[in-house]
């Protein structure tokens, strides 16, 4: 193969490339305002990233079977012809996938970064509960004085912001509902806030998913997300009677 | 010559030292401390002990004298250009510990943490200081005189003695030095400072330690007559690199 | 070559002294392969325990949960530190490397067998697991200050770390000055194999890396049994320490088990397709070596929700999102070594082809972790599981096994039944697709790693059983791989000099078996010599 071709070749690689990391500036763009809660920015990112795994995956197994399919050996002594790089040739193979992997990864870590920073920032509305760990179960403790174990009673509609500790190891702290996870290490207050929808009133499974001994797998507890005014009666029920604080 | 060096390959080489050498090294570490620490058993301890020091000692002795009498011709001059590789993996060592030393310190609300002796020793680490220092000169003109056209064996014997003590007074004076703050009441587990402070002088002696010991593999066989250029020049190495980690640990554990 | 046989005849009598105090590169390699098939076999049999026990909600064949975790702990520690570090970085290195370099053994053959016999050790040690009371039980991790508190056994925990990475480092020095001073004249660096290469970046990592994990684990039984604090929060301590030095090594410790393990491949490929490698030198210097030098800073994506500073969880993903640029070159050199090449589908060069889908797959399901965002959900559940053993469980696996198909003739002389081979290969390829792209699911849904029990999530118990299955299959995959090897043994025809027709030195120029000291004449090797040199 000459060395025009090659050059010729390496322009619409390069072609390719532009217009693939402008195609992906551009969708970055016009992506929907993160407005919503982290579950929803969650689940919209994953479904993104799904979609984008999906097609360099099978592009690559695409082209990977094609060659295996069309260079199959045809009389047994041949011998594979493949191509000698010139300098330049061998350069572009280098630096033109460090391009779209690049734009690719650029893309990804911005809408990551983007995402991290709804799961740390917790809005100022937000109800404040203590969660401990210890081996093996959680303690949740309301600003109210009420604490009750393996089971985290919130009102639906407002953000939860849920301050964890842990008595002992280090465990950690997860409501797959609502996507949120966080370590709970003891000597340190960690948080994290995820926000009950009125939709998703009921019960949800919290558990513990670093390990952390003999029981870690029963180190689980429910969510129970209730409408603001049973939540509110209820904290008025179990509300220690006064005097005995 | 070709048809010795044809014969010579026609054998599988082989040496008993590395497996009983692997052997003594279990029984010696993971063995003996596990009956100690874990479970409780000294007597099984001093037994394991037992077992896996002689079988180490062994292993060592007859390894030095299969590599200096080189039966089976394996020695090129490659110790030189293993040693630095080798001492990468020791210098990141010690980054690991001073990882864990600063992330501890600069976390602390105070520092020196409550229960250290308001006057850690001064006078005695820069004594000892001095003596690796010029333990490092002392090898320095070892090697000199073993690379002196005539190669003056004498001059080279007078300065590798000359170094061996002075290692053996680094490590005297740190046990003196440890013993004191004992009894002082300073000692491993007072807090995160002792944490750091007996482990990192300790894995710093045993690097003296080690290094004496590579100097003793040299001397004995020297006596004899036998000496392997290379093996001495890769034991100064570590012995210069040896010290130079103890300028890291001086400054950063006693006068930081 | 009547030399070679000569050699042969008067060394083909058996004697156990020649093995077991052996100093020849050659036979240390077979000591570490047994070693490591047999951590193989014994890790494996805990991971067909665990799967039968998770076939239903609650006790299945085992009413402790303290089992499990025994299990799991050996599962998981001996499958990387007892298995695939070991066969790569120990069999294959030591196979491969004086071999194709044209030396007669590596540059300190005593050292290597010092480095086989501490290997072996640790795994008596780990082996000891399963008959001494209080077995370690803190996972492959062990996280402090759950495995400082366990009444299980650490601290054969940190020996049996301990004395692999001591073995680790040895064989790093010896393999690195080998490399670099024994190549025979004519070798120069640009004409090393990729596997060569493959195999000095990861003893590059295990001597840079290994004694940061050795740090870790000596600290932490020093925390357990002499009573320091450096993990303890009471005394000022904390287990992030812990958390921080041991992924500082375990990361880079999956590009020592991926790279070598991607060395054998390209080796594969090259000699089946009869073809050059598709741009060497970018495969090289920007492949392996930008996947080492990306190595070191991004341990911090295990320990995201460990509570590392948000800007560091911020540069972490941007880091680990750009280890798809080193690793796609290498993936593309595989790809494009087969364009116009001759293919030819033996056994070894179907591993080869399952590996190329097994680690897309894999490696690509790493990009979600990365992301610190996406990984709060995911962390710590089997999607997690699923990941790592696709890439690493199942890909390299996948290279080992076709990487010792590849030497078999080589080694033993003998050829191997193709159709057995090839039967191996299928039953295996199903059922690690069946078993982890279903854990994957199930990590998806919120199912946790670590878990003996799942009474939480009891509708997912029909999955679990076809998981379960599953992984039945790949057992009878490795076990028709066993018996094909056996059977190579005793009844295999003997093997050509050369069955494959590749270019590399240790197929044209060694004898089959190669003898001690391997080249019976001085090594002549003209000016266009190249171990891919097909196709002139
Ligand atoms: C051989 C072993 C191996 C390899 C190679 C990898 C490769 C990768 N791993 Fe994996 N990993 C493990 C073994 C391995 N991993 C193990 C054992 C664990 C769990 C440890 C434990 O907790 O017990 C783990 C866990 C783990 C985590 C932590 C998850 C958690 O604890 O919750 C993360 C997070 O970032 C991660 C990411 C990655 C990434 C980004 C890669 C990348 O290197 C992958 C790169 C490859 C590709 C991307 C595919 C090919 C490239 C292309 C086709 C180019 C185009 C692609 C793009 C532009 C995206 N891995
Ligand atoms: C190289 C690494 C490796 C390999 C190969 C495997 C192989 C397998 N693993 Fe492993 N696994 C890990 C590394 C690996 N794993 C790690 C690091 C963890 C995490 C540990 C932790 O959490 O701390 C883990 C955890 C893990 C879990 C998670 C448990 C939990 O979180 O609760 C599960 C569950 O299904 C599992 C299953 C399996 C199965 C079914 C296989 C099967 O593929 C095994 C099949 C193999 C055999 C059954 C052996 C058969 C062999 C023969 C018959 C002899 C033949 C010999 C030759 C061919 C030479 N593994
Ligand atoms: Cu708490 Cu696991
Ligand atoms: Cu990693």
């Amino acid at each position: 193969m000459g060395r025009k071709n090659f050059l010729k070749r390496l322009f619409y690689l390069l072609f390719a490339t532009v217009i693939l990391s402008a195609s992906m500036v551009y969708a970055n763009g016009i992506k929907i305002e993160m407005t919503g809660t982290p579950a929803e920015g969650w689940e919209h990112l994953w479904r993104e990233l799904m979609i984008d795994i999906t097609v360099i995956g099978v592009v690559f197994a695409a082209v990977t079977i094609y060659l295996l399919i069309t260079n199959r050996r045809k009389r047994p002594g041949d011998e594979g012809q493949g191509p000698k790089l010139s300098p330049l040739a061998a350069f572009g193979w280098v630096v033109i996938p460090i391009f779209v992997f690049m734009a690719d990864d650029i893309y990804l870590a911005a809408e990551s970064f983007e995402l991290w920073g709804n799961y740390r920032n917790v809005p100022a509305n937000a109800l404040v509960i203590n969660v401990e760990g210890y081996m093996w179960g959680w303690d949740v403790k309301y600003p109210e004085k009420i604490i009750i174990t393996n089971e985290l009673r919130v009102p639906a509609g407002r953000p939860i912001h849920i301050k964890l500790t842990s008595r002992d190891v280090v465990h950690s702290f997860f409501i797959p509902d609502f996507h949120v996870k966080w370590d709970a290490v003891k000597g340190r207050e960690n948080y994290l806030w995820f926000y009950p929808k009125q939709v998703e009133a009921g019960e949800h499974v919290m558990t513990c998913t670093e390990f952390c001994g003999m029981l870690h797998s029963s180190m689980f507890g429910k969510v129970i997300v209730m409408p603001e005014n049973e939540f509110n009666k209820w904290i008025e029920d179990n509300k220690p009677k006064g005097g005995n604080v | 010559m070709s048809e010795k060096i044809v014969e010579h390959e026609l054998t599988w080489h082989t040496s008993y030292w590395p497996l009983i050498g692997s052997v003594g090294v279990l029984f010696l570490a993971p063995l003996a401390f596990a009956f100690y620490f874990v479970y409780k058993m000294p007597m099984m301890s001093i037994i394991s002990l037992g077992i896996g020091a002689p079988l180490t000692i062994i292993s060592i002795a007859g390894w030095v004298k299969e590599g200096i009498e080189d039966e089976h011709g394996y020695s090129e001059g490659h110790s030189v250009w293993a040693m630095p590789i080798f001492i990468v993996a020791e210098a990141t060592l010690f980054v690991g510990f001073f990882a864990a030393y600063w992330a501890l310190r600069l976390t602390a609300p105070v520092w020196p943490p409550a229960g250290t002796p308001h006057e850690m020793p001064f006078a005695i680490p820069l004594i000892m200081t001095a003596i690796l220092l010029s333990s490092s000169v002392t090898i320095h003109m070892a090697e000199k005189h073993l690379e002196e056209e005539t190669g003056n064996k004498g001059g080279f014997l007078k300065w590798l003695i000359i170094t061996i003590i002075l290692g053996a007074a680094f490590l005297s004076l740190s046990a003196y030095e440890w013993s004191e703050l004992m009894h002082e009441g300073f000692n491993i587990k007072t807090n995160i400072y002792s944490s750091v402070f007996f482990p990192l002088t300790g894995f710093h002696g045993s690097h003296v330690l080690v290094g004496i010991a590579m100097f003793v593999c040299i001397l004995i066989p020297a006596l004899a007559g036998k000496i392997s250029e290379p093996f001495v020049k890769s034991a100064s190495i570590y012995w210069h690199f040896v010290d130079i980690v103890w300028l890291f640990v001086v400054s950063q554990v006693y006068f930081w | 070559m009547s030399v070679a046989s000569q050699a042969l005849t008067a060394q083909s009598k058996f004697s156990l002294k020649e093995w077991i105090f052996t100093t020849d590169h050659k036979r240390v390699a077979i000591l570490y392969l047994i070693g490591s098939f047999a951590a193989f076999f014994v890790a494996g049999i805990m991971a067909m325990l665990m799967r039968t026990e998770l076939a239903t909600v609650g006790p299945t064949i085992t009413s402790n949960p303290t089992n499990y975790n025994v299990w799991l702990y050996f599962h998981g520690a001996a499958m990387i530190l007892g298995y695939q570090i070991p066969s790569l970085t120990g069999f294959f290195a030591n196979y491969y490397v004086p071999l194709m370099i044209g030396a007669k053994d590596v540059a300190f053959p005593r050292l290597n067998a010092l480095s086989v016999w501490l290997y072996w050790m640790g795994i008596v040690l780990a082996l000891l697991t399963f008959v001494i009371p209080d077995p370690p039980d803190i996972m492959w991790t062990g996280y402090p200050p759950y495995s400082i508190i366990t009444p299980g056994n650490t601290a054969f925990y940190t020996f049996t770390v301990l004395l692999i990475g001591f073995s680790s480092i040895a064989g790093g020095v010896n393999f690195l000055t080998t490399i670099i001073r024994m190549r025979a004249p004519g070798i120069t660096w640009n004409k090393l194999n990729i596997f060569i290469w493959c195999t000095m970046a990861a003893f590059v990592m295990q001597v840079i890396f290994v004694p940061i994990l050795g740090t870790a684990v000596t600290l932490l039984s020093f925390d357990k049994y002499l009573g320091t604090h450096f993990f303890d929060a009471n005394a000022g301590g904390t287990p992030l320490i812990y958390e921080n030095l041991f992924w500082f090594y375990s990361h880079p410790a999956v590009y020592v088990i991926l790279l070598p393990g991607v060395g054998l491949i390209y080796e594969i490929v090259a000699t089946f397709a009869r073809n050059r490698v598709f741009n060497y030198k970018g495969v090289v210097y920007g492949g392996i070596w930008g996947t080492v030098l990306l190595s070191g800073v991004v341990w911090g994506h295990h320990i995201y929700v460990s509570a590392i500073p948000s800007w560091l969880a911020l540069i972490i993903t941007f880091t680990t999102l750009l280890i798809s640029i080193p690793v796609g070159l290498l993936v593309i050199g595989i790809v494009g070594t087969l364009y116009k090449g001759s293919i030819e589908f033996k056994t070894p060069m179907l591993y080869a082809v399952g590996f190329m889908f097994l680690f897309l797959i894999g490696g690509l399901t790493g990009i979600p972790n990365a992301m610190s965002a996406i990984y709060i959900h995911i962390h710590g559940t089997q999607w997690i599981t699923g990941h790592f053993h696709y890439v690493m469980a199942v890909s390299v696996t996948t290279a080992i096994i076709g990487g010792t198909y590849y030497v078999w003739p080589k080694m033993t002389g003998k050829m191997y039944n193709e159709t057995l081979g090839k039967l191996g290969f299928w039953l295996f390829f199903i059922g690690v697709n069946i078993t982890f792209s279903l854990t994957m699911w199930l990590g998806y849904k919120g199912w946790p790693r670590r878990y003996y029990d799942y009474s939480q999530f009891p509708q997912f118990q029909g999955t679990q059983q076809i998981i379960t299955a599953g992984s039945y299959i790949i057992f009878l995959g490795a076990l028709v791989t066993l018996i094909t090897w056996i059977h190579s043994l005793i009844w295999g025809e003997k093997a050509p000099q050369n069955p494959w027709g590749s270019k590399s030195l240790e197929w044209t120029h060694a004898p089959t078996p190669p003898p001690p000291g391997n080249y019976p004449e001085p090594l002549k090797l003209s000016e266009d010599w190249h171990p891919y040199g097909y196709g002139k």
